[in-house]
């Protein structure tokens, strides 16, 4: 926040204190990665949408640099300056600022500076204890400053894939409906044009050209592509290459002759979207949703129960955890469990903290290949407020 | 008594058909001062000074309120400001300055026609490359408003302040957002304007300034001017 009395510096410093020593007692490394981060990996892992919230600016040098707006970033780049293998277990925790340009203007549960207390956990395969374990560290620590009524709201992009699969979906429309599910528009309208016309989109295309392209033969029909754009005289320019185009365009034509997703199969995503409520029930709600659906989400309908169990074993009350199968859309990087914890009080767009498994970041930041992350940050000034709002 | 100030492009085509516009309504302006000053008056319209002001600043003027009113293209006060609607009011169109923005992509991308279409490669493109497809434009505001509202956002801006047309073919981005007026340039540069890529239709106006100090006697000055416009 930006105007501060030293008194509330000093009750942020204290809390963040009682956090960082949970952090560290759990075996967590604290590190204090660079405010100052390139540019490029933020923008590059997270897309054009949150640059519009980040500080980039240019050096004198020239090279474009941000404001980091988180700390899950920095904190994967100081683990790959380390290990050559990324696939090195570890585990970090960190406090500190992040900065985010709001553009309703900032206020008091929006500030353009922040201070994060998080935790992250990089390569170790136990999957479900590690995200069990992360979240239930997260909330010991906010109940180590006091605050005891949070509840925890959870999702897991891990069952939507699983249920796409049960669908029997091609491998390419699995793929458009996972990349459309972060924006409820475009799934809607992706899931209907695979249910009514999938092949809607091929018709916008050059007959002449179709014609002439070889399924299942991309050389025979990169040729084709190129002396179609040669008699009509356009040039090829720019870095995107004629194989990548045509492999977009075989894909087009394999729409064209496909027959529509069945409405049931329609139905049955769409009713798994609507699954939301209490944690502990809504794998039954989802397994009664499958039956007799083959080859059903078996493995990751056992992982979201092996990973209630392990949270109840850790001392968590799964009353006080909800399920909702739409959370996670809203999240750019995530890839299996997302998390949220919020406190009564506190707007609902104002998660006290938040996390979950994000395996494609690190590669993004730079890895060879992808690496098991889980992780988790809270928002320390609204940890603060709410802990204070709730004795005063 | 204070005066409305009016900011009028400073040089260029802009100019030139700000003051034929102004000659048709009867209204011939005047520079003050010595001859390459910028300030001026309209002959007639004693209430109103004018302030010569290159066609980008009149937006931030705007903006910030340091003149009443100004003529300048509706992309550049929608660029430099989000909150067009409540910072400023469009007054009148005024039938010149025409220019389209738009989102043009190399030609050759045949299975590219809409945003959907975009949003279909973007992945690929950054699995093929290591990075998301680029747009090169001097609109950036107006670039990721447009791109928001299609619900699409896999792509890096990168900001060009010049010959934005030829910098897919350089390689230096994938696609572009910028201006047009016949498409001439765009199809020279081997790009074509996507099916639904037409983020505005753009033409100069007459703009107010929300957020300027107004009196009632300057809003009597702004009706002036605006009959004797209007009267054309």
């Amino acid at each position: 926040m930006t105007a501060e009395t030293a008194l509330k510096f000093a009750a942020l410093e204290a809390q963040a204190q009682t956090l960082m020593s949970v952090f560290t007692k759990a075996g967590h490394e604290a590190v204090a990665p660079a405010v100052i981060q390139p540019a490029d990996v933020f923008l590059d892992v997270i897309g054009e949408s949150l640059r519009a919230r980040t500080y980039v600016f240019t050096d004198p040098d020239g090279a474009e640099l941000c404001l980091r707006p988180d700390l899950t970033v920095p904190v994967c780049r100081i683990h790959l300056a380390r290990h050559a293998n990324p696939e090195t277990q570890a585990k970090y925790c960190y406090n500190g600022s992040a900065f985010r340009f709001q553009p309703q203007g900032a206020d008091a549960a929006h500030p353009r500076e922040f201070r994060q207390a998080g935790i992250e956990r990089f390569a170790d395969s136990a999957r479900e204890a590690a995200e069990a374990e992360t979240a239930a560290l997260i909330l010991k620590a906010v109940e180590s400053v006091g605050l005891k009524n949070w509840t925890l709201h959870i999702g897991d992009l891990g069952l939507f894939r699983a249920v796409l699969d049960a669908a029997k979906l091609p491998q390419r429309w699995q793929k458009n409906l996972g990349e459309a599910f972060l924006r409820p528009g475009a799934f809607k309208t992706e899931l209907k044009r695979l249910t009514t016309e999938p092949g809607a989109r091929s018709r916008a295309l050059p007959e002449d050209l179709l014609r002439d392209l070889v399924p299942g033969d991309a050389e025979a029909s990169e040729a084709a592509l190129l002396a179609y754009l040669d008699s009509n005289g356009i040039e090829l320019i720019g870095n995107r290459t004629a194989a990548e185009m045509v492999a977009h365009l075989l894909d087009a034509l394999k729409d064209r002759d496909a027959k529509p997703l069945d409405a049931s199969a329609a139905a049955m995503i769409e009713s798994y979207l609507a699954v939301s409520g209490p944690a502990a029930t809504a794998g039954t709600r989802i397994a009664n949703l499958l039956t007799g659906v083959k080859g059903g989400p078996g493995a990751a309908l056992d992982a979201y129960d092996r990973r209630l169990a392990l949270l109840a074993n850790a001392g968590v009350d799964l009353n006080r955890i909800t399920f909702s199968a739409e959370f996670g859309r809203s999240l750019a990087y995530y890839t299996g469990l997302v998390f949220e914890v919020s406190a009564p009080g506190m707007p609902p767009d104002s998660p006290i903290a938040g996390g979950g498994r994000y395996d494609g970041l690190m590669r993004s930041a730079g890895a060879s290949r992808d690496v098991a992350a889980v992780g988790a940050a809270i928002h320390t000034e609204r940890l603060l407020s709410a802990v204070t709002g709730a004795r005063s | 008594m204070s005066k409305l100030t009016l900011a009028i492009p400073s040089k260029g085509r802009l100019m030139e058909q700000t003051t034929d516009m102004f000659a048709r309504a009867g209204l011939s302006l005047r520079k003050t001062g010595h001859a390459r000053g910028y300030r001026g008056e309209i002959e007639g319209l004693p209430d109103i000074e004018i302030a010569y002001v290159s066609s980008s600043e009149i937006a931030a003027a705007l903006k910030s309120g340091s003149v009443h009113c100004g003529i300048t293209g509706e992309d550049l006060v929608r660029e430099s400001m989000s909150d067009a609607a409540t910072r400023v009011t469009f007054l009148k169109r005024l039938g010149f300055g025409f220019a389209d923005v738009v989102v043009a992509v190399p030609a050759c991308w045949i299975d590219v026609a809409t945003v959907a279409d975009l949003e279909d490669i973007a992945v690929p493109f950054r699995r093929a490359h290591g990075r998301w497809p680029r747009v090169a434009t001097k609109y950036m505001n107006l670039t990721r408003a447009f791109f928001a509202e299609k619900g699409f956002g896999d792509y890096r801006i990168v900001e060009s302040l010049g010959a934005t047309e030829g910098t897919p073919a350089a390689g230096a981005a994938e696609l572009i957002v910028d201006i047009t007026t016949t498409g001439e340039t765009l199809r020279a540069n081997g790009l074509k304007i996507l099916d639904d890529g037409v983020i505005l239709k753009s033409e100069a106006n007459l703009v107010a300034s929300n957020v300027a100090a107004w009196s009632p006697w300057l809003r009597n000055a702004q009706n002036t001017l605006l009959v004797k416009l209007n009267a054309i």
